[in-house]
């Protein structure tokens, strides 16, 4: 594995669910990725002082990515999701590591832990690294770049306006500027 | 082929500015993480879904051109964003199943 410049494909895939859980007591956010049905949106039960609720849930999927030259597989169970930003946050340091970006046709994109997460841990960076080799080894990278960022570089995460790019509120005509953040 | 040669083939009609792209197979789904999972680069995809979405996946996974079945409208942002990429969304009338016979007699399979 030592020296192996890997190439990624994705393996284990598996489909199920991405849900939302908000606790009506001290508003905290869970989400997990289920293969079973999910709860339905509004569903409750208590645990100890909380008393949590089904906020959302999407369809998903979740994978590893396995090297195609030396086999080493890396999981990405610990990922909720990519999100696209939608400039949201005027000050973010997302949007603004996007807009310079962009002038060099790379896209950037934002890889979510499951929440909660330790208070400014990020994704960890191997792994974000991965994901952006994965997204360039799989595309013609001479017309345009995909970049991975991690979720912890979004200025307020509850102010956050961004779409995950997930089966969420697809039939939703609401703009970004009147939207609820997810988070 | 490439998108060009699709759109004059299929009589659809192009919603944005794109480039154009050699089509390397067709991916069907009205489900983002299906295409996420199984899209190739270059992937025609076809779907009923108008959200923008299909935009942001569409970049991701690196399509050529996203294909609206079913003459439905789409939001201008879901259009605009996919100027910003420059990834064709193109519009037909005919159903996905009708389409994806089209696409078949045409030599574009997976």
């Amino acid at each position: 594995m030592t020296g192996c410049q890997h190439r990624w494909d994705m393996d284990n895939i598996k489909f199920g669910f991405l849900v939302f859980e908000r606790c009506f007591h001290c508003h905290d956010l869970r989400t997990f990725f289920t293969e079973n049905a999910p709860p339905a949106i509004g569903d409750e039960y208590r645990e100890g002082d909380c008393h949590w609720y089904c906020a959302e849930n999407a369809q998903t999927f979740s994978f590893d990515l396995r090297c195609t030259e030396c086999g080493h597989i890396e999981t990405f169970h610990d990922l909720m999701g990519l999100l696209h930003c939608t400039g949201c946050i005027p000050e973010c340091r997302i949007d603004i590591m996007q807009k310079t970006l962009e002038a060099e046709k790379t896209w950037l994109v934002v890889a979510f832990g499951f929440l909660p997460r330790e208070e400014g841990k990020p994704y960890p960076e191997e792994k974000i690294d991965i994901l952006t080799d994965y997204f360039n080894q799989r595309r013609d990278t001479s017309r345009s770049r995909i970049k991975v960022v991690s979720y912890d570089l979004i200025n307020d995460i509850s102010m956050c306006r961004g779409e995950l790019i997930h089966d969420i509120g697809m039939l939703s005509e609401e703009k970004v500027t009147n939207r609820k953040s997810l988070f | 082929m490439t998108t060009k040669e699709i759109v004059e083939k299929l009589g659809l009609k192009a919603l944005n500015e794109y480039e154009e792209r050699e089509i390397t197979g067709v991916f069907v789904s009205d489900m983002i993480s299906d295409v996420m999972a199984g899209a190739k680069s270059g992937n025609l995809w076809l779907t009923i879904q108008t959200h923008k979405s299909i935009v942001s996946a569409a970049n991701l996974v690196d399509s050529s051109a996203i294909i609206i079945s079913g003459g439905k409208e789409v939001p201008k942002e879901t259009a605009d964003l996919a100027s910003k990429y420059m990834i064709a969304v193109l519009l037909s009338d005919l159903t996905t199943f009708e389409l994806v016979g089209k696409l078949y007699k045409l030599g574009l399979g997976q």
